[in-house]
């Protein structure tokens, strides 16, 4: 597929679409929005950016460039969904979405909010928790402040309700999308005139989920309905340590199934190893041999529950059914017993792990100079294999191996992060990074794992082996951007 | 030899490399979500939520776009040493309107130096040929006529003193002290200047004043102007390296002494001299003799505990402590203030000088992290010293409500996390209108908390501040922490300082 290059013509016709302070090609500006870490390395600049405000001013940027087959590729604000899926070749018109950002709705007894794509996580958690304190936002755990609410969606990310309540995507209930074509689609009980944002599956088969996971490379998602959850007052945190990520499966999804008054109850249920706190400090600054980490109390492994409730008794309750099944799972079932022991958790760790949003996934840069999370979704009871084969893969590759876990919809799934800490200042870094990439993906494809974010280049294998549903997801796309022009590139698309 | 702009930004290339783009670096309390504030305020400048996480970057708050926030131009560093973006008057026209007031790098889990790359940057950026704006040009070439970016004479540097009776000090050949006092003190804030010297004075501190003091050069290591910068660094240091201490009044000249001068100068070398802000001595003349009594009741304590069960913590904090005691065994003098009717009741606010503040903090915090052995350990340590750094101008300010009878209230964004003033940087020079809007957006968060007076510690601020107050009319009295205690004859002192 060839696109045309961004012209000064182009230019022009941006800037009397959205107004000479919206639109620019300056070449500072342009290379500001590279974004090459966390969740890709493709990242290329721009040819143009293009702030607009309103859905009209988009429907009309998207007619002008199908017409002209320029790219475009739309960015929400922050690094979800936003400086994640940045631009890649070729090039051409970057949306940058961060002025649509204002909370337009919040209704506590249907229990959404609406929001446009450049609300981020800290803006909508600060607001809702001065004006609306008992309840809370599906905003990311662990995405940085400034990621969008929408950004986590249009990537099918992770919130801290996914744990409970199932995938982030779960979590939408309608929309708003403007596509290359010119359509404005609603989607929902929203594609009733007047209608509230109360049911995601009004008018039948759902067009929201082709929407999902699409990272951009349908239309521009200009405003979304997203649920909100109840915000209890009695919180803690209970972690257990043991010696292998088998026993951490295995006890975690004992206490997923429990659902009923225990896993509704995690918010957050998330594990790794001791090298996720190692490699949070300069590779130059830390011990790296685990007798250190073993003295401050840290396991090889771990799980976390983080518990919400509405009232001290239903938080104790629920505590001591996770301790004691964690006690029972020790002595029957473990692996490794003797490993196996409750983590006391002083007061501020436990804070620390409860602060939404925070930036406990930002470090990882810090132990050399760059970081890449090569995410996965595998059903829960495969997650310990994935450790074990992505741990001796980075260490294979002379990467620390860093896993991170986490439990979605009570352990029917598990979101597997690998956090490849290298020096991107080097190529050859760079390059060892890809081959593991790929030999992992091969690997895990074979097994019917799949890439939560996938990349461009690599991880595209995984589209040609479902080739009949990609070939439905292209003809969707060529029904609604029928020049090919969202997001090049994304989801093997064109 | 002194390195070229460029080869500082290759030094720093790391650092630059380590931006995952996570934009935390545009709020202030980006880790703070839950904080909670004073909720919403309508100022001069539009509604801010002071609750939680709020936008801090002034340029970016200004221009919107993403190459003036912080990360933006994390990026754009990078693609200039990837050779993906070549200098140019469109580069520096993104690159100049950053105030350079840190308050990312004080945001940045990664640690990175971002106002040390940004001045890099800028100095690569001239050093490759491109043109200063007009407005840099103008300052640059009036200090190289005058030694001052105002236009001042030179001859006309010491005036303040003498009109003030302070001429005894000029080139006071018998002093070992000096006060350094810097060009927007001698040529337009020298309310300042006058309040620091009658201070030193009073506390029969014998110091000098030099009639050669050049501009300290920080304007111009912001802007790029690197060759400028060094060769007034040059000046000074041959001019006063005959003296053991040089004081400060100007958070800005303080920070290019202390902190960029050793960075440009020849390897190896170091400051002829101590350097301390005024605004240190007055808060030692209140807390070391607080300290001093307080000391050993504490150590005996700490004693009698290790003697009933040894404690490795307890040990540890015994060894600080001893340490603290016998630097501060032979301190001498003690101050107190005097009360004041008309003082008495009146809210009274801090802003943090970025160069005093957040600068020296971060200075620390980059100095401590080279020599650490283990990070994880020393954080604690460095969180409490930069903890410690903040309380500073803040024991003045809790003495004066307990002397004086002001009402001593912190706006929200304080410390590590405070606003910039907008004056910095270069900014007030080439962008007068943004710089002036973002002293207002300071002023509004003062009038939310109903400040009477919005006190700093740095002519510089205390200009922009001023500026801002006057033309939006927020309806305060701005002015400086020792201006006040002069000004209000508040000093009261309890025993001479020996100096």
């Amino acid at each position: 597929m060839s696109y045309k290059l961004p012209d000064e013509k182009d230019l022009e016709a941006m800037i009397g679409i959205v107004g000479k302070n919206y639109a620019t090609n300056n070449k500072a500006i342009t290379a500001s929005y590279l974004a090459k870490s966390v969740m890709g390395l493709e990242s290329q600049i721009p040819d143009i950016v293009v702030r607009p405000k309103y859905p009209e001013e988009i429907r009309k940027i998207l007619l002008y460039c199908s017409a002209e087959k320029i790219a475009v590729s739309p960015v929400s604000a922050g690094l979800s969904g936003g400086f994640a899926c940045p631009t890649i070749k070729p090039g051409g018109v970057l949306l940058d979405l961060s002025r649509m950002d204002r909370i337009i709705e919040i209704d506590e007894d249907n229990r959404y909010v609406v929001v446009e794509p450049g609300v981020t996580n800290g803006q909508l958690w600060a607001y809702m928790a001065k004006n609306y304190p008992d309840w809370a936002p599906p905003i990311a755990d662990g995405a940085p402040p400034a990621a969008t609410v929408m950004g986590d969606a249009i990537d099918r990310g992770f919130s801290l309700y996914t744990s409970s309540v199932g995938p982030q995507g779960d979590n939408f209930m309608c929309a708003e999308i403007v596509f290359p074509n010119g359509d404005v689609i609603r989607t929902g009980s929203w594609a009733l005139p007047f209608a509230k944002p109360f049911y995601k599956y009004g008018l039948g088969p759902d067009m929201w989920s082709f929407l999902m996971g699409s990272q951009g490379a349908m239309g521009v998602v200009t405003k979304v309905a997203v649920k909100i959850y109840p915000h209890p007052k009695f919180k803690t945190v209970v972690a257990w340590g043991m010696s292998n990520p088998h026993d951490m499966q295995d006890l975690t999804l004992e206490v997923g199934k429990q659902e009923f008054g225990i896993s509704h109850n995690t918010v957050m249920v998330q594990g790794g190893n001791y090298p996720l706190v190692m490699t949070r400090w300069p590779k130059d600054k830390i011990p790296h041999n685990y007798e250190f980490f073993e003295k401050i109390g840290v396991s090889r492994w771990w799980m976390n529950w983080e518990c919400w409730a509405q009232t001290q008794e239903e938080l104790d309750y629920v505590v001591n059914r996770i301790n004691s099944m964690a006690e029972d799972y020790k002595k029957n079932r473990a692996k490794d017993p003797d490993a196996m022991k409750p983590w006391e958790l002083h007061p501020k760790q436990i804070a620390s792990r409860m602060k939404k949003p925070n930036k406990i996934a930002i470090p990882y840069a810090f132990w050399e100079a760059g970081y890449l999370f090569i995410t996965w979704y595998t059903p829960w009871n495969d997650c310990a294999q994935f450790a074990d084969m992505y741990c001796k893969a980075m260490e294979k590759y002379g990467f620390p191996p860093v896993m991170w876990i986490a439990s979605i919809e009570r352990c029917r799934q598990a979101i597997c992060m690998p956090i490849v800490c290298f020096d991107s200042t080097k190529q050859s870094d760079l390059e060892k990074v890809q081959e593991m990439n790929r030999e992992t993906t091969e690997y895990g494809l074979k097994q019917g794992w799949l890439n939560y974010r996938p990349d461009p280049f690599i991880h595209i294998e995984a589209y040609y082996k479902a080739s009949m549903y990609w070939k439905y997801l292209r003809a969707f796309k060529k029904l609604v951007d029928p020049n090919m022009i969202m997001h090049p590139g994304r989801l093997a698309l064109p | 030899m002194a390195k070229t702009g460029m080869e500082r930004l290759q030094e720093l290339k790391k650092d630059v490399f380590r931006c995952i783009h996570c934009k935390a670096c545009r709020f202030a309390y980006s880790g703070e979500p839950d904080r909670k504030g004073i909720g919403e305020f309508t100022g001069k400048q539009g509604t801010v939520l002071y609750e939680g996480m709020v936008d801090s970057c002034p340029a970016g708050i200004e221009y919107g776009w993403e190459a003036f926030w912080n990360a933006g131009k994390i990026w754009i560093a990078r693609s200039i040493l990837n050779g993906d973006l070549e200098f140019s008057e469109e580069v520096r026209d993104v690159l100049m309107p950053c105030i350079t007031c840190g308050q990312c790098s004080a945001q940045c889990e990664n640690k990175i130096p971002t106002v040390d790359i940004i001045e890099s940057l800028r100095a690569a950026l001239i050093e490759s040929g491109v043109p200063m704006i007009e407005k840099h040009q103008l300052v640059n070439r009036l200090v190289k006529e005058l030694n001052n970016p105002y236009g001042g004479a030179k001859d006309e540097r010491m005036k303040w003193a003498k009109d003030a009776g302070l001429s005894k000090y000029i080139n006071n050949k018998d002093a070992k002290i000096g006060y350094y006092v810097g060009c927007t003190a001698s040529y337009r804030q020298v309310e300042v200047a006058i309040a620091t010297a009658k201070l030193f004075d009073l506390l029969g501190m014998n110091f000098t004043l030099l009639d050669d003091e050049v501009c300290c050069g920080s304007p111009f290591f912001r802007i790029g102007a690197v060759d400028t910068a060094q060769e007034l660094m040059n000046t000074n240091l041959e001019n006063f390296k005959h003296l053991d201490k040089l004081y400060f009044s100007c958070a800005g000249c303080y920070r290019t002494f202390t902190i960029d001068y050793p960075k440009w100068m020849p390897e190896g070398e170091e400051l002829p001299f101590k350097t301390q802000h005024a605004f240190e001595l007055i808060s030692d003349l209140i807390s070391v003799p607080k300290k001093k009594k307080e000391l050993p009741g504490k150590i005996d304590e700490i004693k009698k505990k290790l003697k009933a069960k040894p404690d490795k913590r307890l040990e540890a904090e015994l060894k600080g402590l001893e340490a603290e005691y016998e630097r501060i065994k032979d301190f001498k003098g003690e101050i107190k203030f005097k009360p004041n009717k008309e003082l008495k009741g009146k809210v009274v606010t801090y802003h943090d000088p970025c160069h005093t503040g957040r600068h020296f903090a971060i200075d620390m915090e980059q100095n401590m992290i080279k020599k650490s052995e283990n990070l994880m350990f020393d954080m604690r340590k460095i969180d409490k010293m930069i903890e410690d750094w903040f309380d500073i101008p803040r024991i003045i300010l809790r003495k004066l409500e307990e002397d004086v009878g002001i009402k001593f209230t912190e706006m929200y964004r304080i410390k590590m996390n405070s606003m910039c003033c907008g004056a910095g940087g270069g900014v007030r020079a080439g962008y007068p209108d943004f710089s002036i809007r973002t002293a207002s957006l300071r002023c509004d968060e003062a009038n939310a908390i109903g400040a009477d007076f919005l006190t700093t510690e740095c002519p510089f601020c205390w200009r922009n501040l001023y500026d801002a107050n006057e033309m939006y009319e927020h309806g305060m009295k701005v002015m400086g922490v020792l201006e006040m205690i002069s000004k209000y004859d508040l000093l009261d002192i309890i025993e001479k300082p020996e100096f």
